[in-house]
């Protein structure tokens, strides 16, 4: 069986630990950014970044629907870690230069939606949604983006950075696989009807109009990069399997739509989906700034150094 | 032997000088018993009042609620009154029951012993001296021993380390970078008290808890007057504090409308005091109220909100040589770490090695969780009174009021040993099994025992602590020495 002990990995969690002054942020390496990279590399790093955040922020909401104490104190322990990344990455944007004294980098406008909607209803969403959407969107960092930057970027600290990164995230994708098998167990009736009344649910609708072109338009800005969609692709399948080698976790119907979702994403050659959230995505971008609400207070933690 | 001819049998042995202790030694006194010994590990009096001097310890009780009925104060300067003030009524039933003479300071018990063929108590110290007394009075006090967290590199950390229950107040906290772990009674009373003084103050938090306004204020002179002169109407206020208190249970005890409506005052009080949604977030309880402590602060909202104060709610890392590093990657620097973490509470076991007939030992029987007879007497530890014993804490109520419950018990407990010249006074096992599965049945369905962690549970979630009922039950309980519950054993 490939599920884990989630007691055991709680263990593992605490006890597998790191900090941001772990890293020598000033040492030699960062010259190695070509002038053609950099300005691409910032904005890549702006939105990787705000994912991190706002992928926290996801398992904030988790922790709270948490259906027992392990999993609670797990999905605490992400939250912070996912925080951390954010912290680490902007620690990577400051080292070359990207960010000013104090500055933190201004979310796209998918990102403030998705972060509306986090900060409204995330915490009403019942754990099997964010539970399942999450791994997506964690598999696709770690499968796509971090590999990919990690094979165009020389600079040694940033390799370093993402070791320990990537670390945490193995164990977010093994807890985050371990509970759509959980969720999956034997209840796929009862799940169905009520992920149908959930799809009703205008709040989700709303969830699923940010965060759609949120992935239209990582894609985007990861091909404007130079990554081949293959990485992408082979991302999302990644997922398919993972997700869908027990019974349990093919039964669970939020895997089984998110699959077909990520479906829909990399095949750039289905216009009836992309057609419409390409719109979305030029749709927000133009959406003037001033629209927004001032962003929640949780937005302005993240922070590149590393002591407080 | 001789060691038996010279040390003499007092009729009682007391073991601390808190609040439990003294008050026994008075209502002793008072029925006539005066040749007892109280051992106190320390140099002074008070328990509880002499060690947590921290800035801001009051008691979160009304005062004419927390002290003796026996010993009413007048003079109490507010509706909450600070610690220095409660230790200074401590040291004033010192004097107005002369019971300086009874105390043995510096004398740490660390053991009792059974003498069954002579039907005495052996307390042996850590100085070596041995007491032998007819009966025991254990009150070594619930929250006693200072507890530190379970944090990886502690001894790490080269700043200073404070406890809230061991003050240093020769340490200066102007201008530090303070960091406090916990937000427990403690915290919430230090942190408002000191935010004004220091640079910075940051403010570690895993578990929110439920915070009620607190109604505290100053007693007017006209009042202090009235309670002089009229002692009934402070007797009368007393009692009307009594009842407000008993009816609290409702809400706080048992999961009852009156808890949902508790939960929404909490709820208001916050919403009321904090504006920012993601503060207000971090600040809302998870789980149901009365499940933990529940606790009453107007400042403590206000105070985390200064500028030069923070609220961590990311999970603790470890502590390192500079401060805390917690899991978002950041080491919080600061000049002292105040652990604000509560106490080391033996609710699966007993603080010294207590042996009772044919060597049984209690530590060994309370492994899994402490249980007795009616929390004040052990089948099998003759003579041996807890105060503040298994599942007779209160979540609701004063403490005092339970402990005049149990002094009383124990008074008309000695005298019947006394006056009956007996060689022991045993429960029977059987009348405290049964009144252990009735109190198991009525926790099974409190608050308390709804999934929460607390200091209330053991590991296990035991709930070896708790009584599950209004404090008019408890006296109830206590009133009568139910002899027939009891093996009466004679000098043979
Ligand atoms: C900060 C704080 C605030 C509180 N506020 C309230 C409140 O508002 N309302 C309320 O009802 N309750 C409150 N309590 C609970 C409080 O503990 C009790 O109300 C009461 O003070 C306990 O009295 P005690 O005599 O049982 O124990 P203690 O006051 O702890 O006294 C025990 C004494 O025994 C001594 N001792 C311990 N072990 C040994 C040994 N082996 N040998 C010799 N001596 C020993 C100790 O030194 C101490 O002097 C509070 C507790 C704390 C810690
Ligand atoms: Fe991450
Ligand atoms: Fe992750």
């Amino acid at each position: 069986m490939a599920k884990i002990d989630l007691d055991k990995m709680l263990e593992k969690i605490k006890s597998s630990q790191w900090s941001l002054s772990d890293v020598d942020w000033d040492a030699p390496g960062a010259e190695l950014i070509t002038a053609e990279q950099w300005p691409k590399l910032k904005a890549f790093m702006a939105d990787l970044m705000w994912i991190e955040h706002v992928g926290a922020r996801a398992f904030a909401a988790m922790a709270k629907k948490a259906p027992d104490d392990t999993l609670r104190e797990i999905y605490t322990y992400f939250h912070a870690e996912e925080q951390r990344h954010a912290n680490a990455e902007m620690a990577l944007m400051k080292r070359w230069g990207m960010l000013e004294e104090n500055e933190l980098p201004e979310p796209n406008n998918n990102l403030r939606l998705v972060i509306e909607w986090l900060d409204r209803f995330a915490d009403d969403q019942p754990v099997y949604v964010l539970g399942t959407v999450v791994p997506m969107l964690e598999i696709a960092l770690d499968g796509a983006l971090c590999k990919f930057l990690l094979e165009t970027v020389d600079d040694p600290v940033c390799h370093q950075a993402f070791e320990l990164i990537n670390n945490d995230e193995s164990r977010h994708l093994g807890v985050g696989f371990t509970v759509m098998e959980m969720q999956g167990h034997g209840k796929t009736y009862r799940e169905l009807a009520r992920m149908v009344a959930q799809l009703m649910d205008p709040r989700l609708i709303l969830g699923i109009a940010s965060y759609f072109p949120l992935l239209n338009k990582m894609r985007d800005n990861i091909i404007e990069m130079g990554l081949p969609e293959e990485k992408l692709y082979a991302a999302m399948q990644k997922f398919e399997k993972i997700g869908g080698r027990s019974e349990d976790g093919r039964r669970n119907p939020w895997f089984q739509i998110i699959k077909y979702h990520g479906r829909f994403v990399v095949d750039r050659g289905n216009r009836f989906y992309h057609k419409p959230i390409d719109a979305l995505v030029k749709v927000t971008d133009a959406i003037p700034r001033r629209a927004f609400p001032a962003v929640p207070s949780w937005v302005r933690e993240i922070t590149y150094q590393t002591t407080a | 032997m001789t060691d038996v001819q010279t040390t003499p049998v007092v009729t009682t042995l007391i073991i601390g000088a808190g609040f439990a202790g003294l008050g026994s030694a008075i209502r002793l006194q008072q029925e006539g018993i005066d040749d007892m010994v109280i051992l106190e590990r320390d140099k002074q009096v008070g328990g509880t009042w002499r060690d947590n001097q921290y800035p801001g310890a009051a008691c979160d009780i009304p005062s004419n609620l927390y002290s003796y009925s026996f010993a009413p104060n007048p003079d109490w300067s507010r509706s909450f009154s600070g610690a220095r003030e409660i230790l200074g009524y401590i040291h004033h039933l010192v004097n107005q029951f002369d019971l300086a003479r009874y105390i043995r300071f510096g004398t740490n018990v660390t053991g009792l012993n059974w003498d069954q063929d002579r039907g005495v108590w052996e307390a042996t110290t850590e100085g070596g001296e041995t007491y032998y007394a007819k009966t025991v009075v254990m009150a070594q006090g619930p929250l006693s021993n200072p507890g530190f967290p379970n944090i990886a590199g502690i001894e790490d950390f080269q700043g200073k380390k404070i406890h809230s229950a061991q003050w240093d107040h020769n340490y200066n906290l102007e201008g530090k970078r303070v960091g406090v772990i916990g937000t427990g009674a403690s915290a919430i009373q230090i942190v408002p008290s000191i935010v004004g003084k220091v640079d910075k103050l940051t403010v570690f938090q895993r578990t929110p808890p439920w915070v009620m306004p607190r109604p505290d204020f100053e007693t007017p002179d006209w009042q202090k007057l009235a309670f002089r002169k009229l002692p009934l109407s402070q007797n009368a206020l007393r009692k009307a504090l009594y009842l407000a208190h008993e009816s609290m249970a409702l809400g706080v005890i048992w999961n009852s409308p009156l808890t949902r409506l508790a939960e929404r005052l909490g709820k208001w009080h916050l919403r009321n005091q904090v504006k920012d949604r993601w503060l207000r977030r971090q600040l809302t309880p998870n789980y149901r109220l009365g499940c933990k402590r529940v606790l009453v602060s107007s400042d403590y909202y206000p105070a985390l909100q200064q500028p030069n104060c923070k609220l961590i709610t990311w999970p603790i890392a470890r502590i390192d040589e500079n401060g805390v590093r917690t899991v978002e990657g950041i080491e919080h620097q600061f000049d002292c770490l105040i652990f604000a973490t509560g106490f080391n509470v033996s609710n699966a076991g007993t603080p010294f090695p207590i042996t009772g007939v044919d060597g049984r030992q209690l530590n060994d029987e309370w492994k899994r969780g402490a249980s007795a007879y009616k929390s004040i007497n052990v089948a099998g530890y003759p003579n041996l009174f807890l105060t503040f014993g298994p599942n007779s804490g209160p979540g609701h109520n004063s403490a005092l009021v339970y402990m005049e419950s149990q002094i009383n018990y124990i008074v008309k407990a000695v005298r019947t040993i006394t006056s009956l010249d007996l060689k022991g006074l045993d429960v029977r096992q059987s009348a405290q099994e049964s009144h252990n599965r009735a109190i198991q049945k009525r926790l099974s369905r409190t608050n308390w025992n709804t999934g929460c962690k607390s200091w209330y549970l053991t590991e296990d979630g035991f709930n070896a602590t708790m009584y599950p009922g209004f404090a008019t039950q408890y006296a109830l309980q206590m009133k009568e020495v139910v002899l027939k519950d009891y093996r009466l054993l004679p000098h043979s």
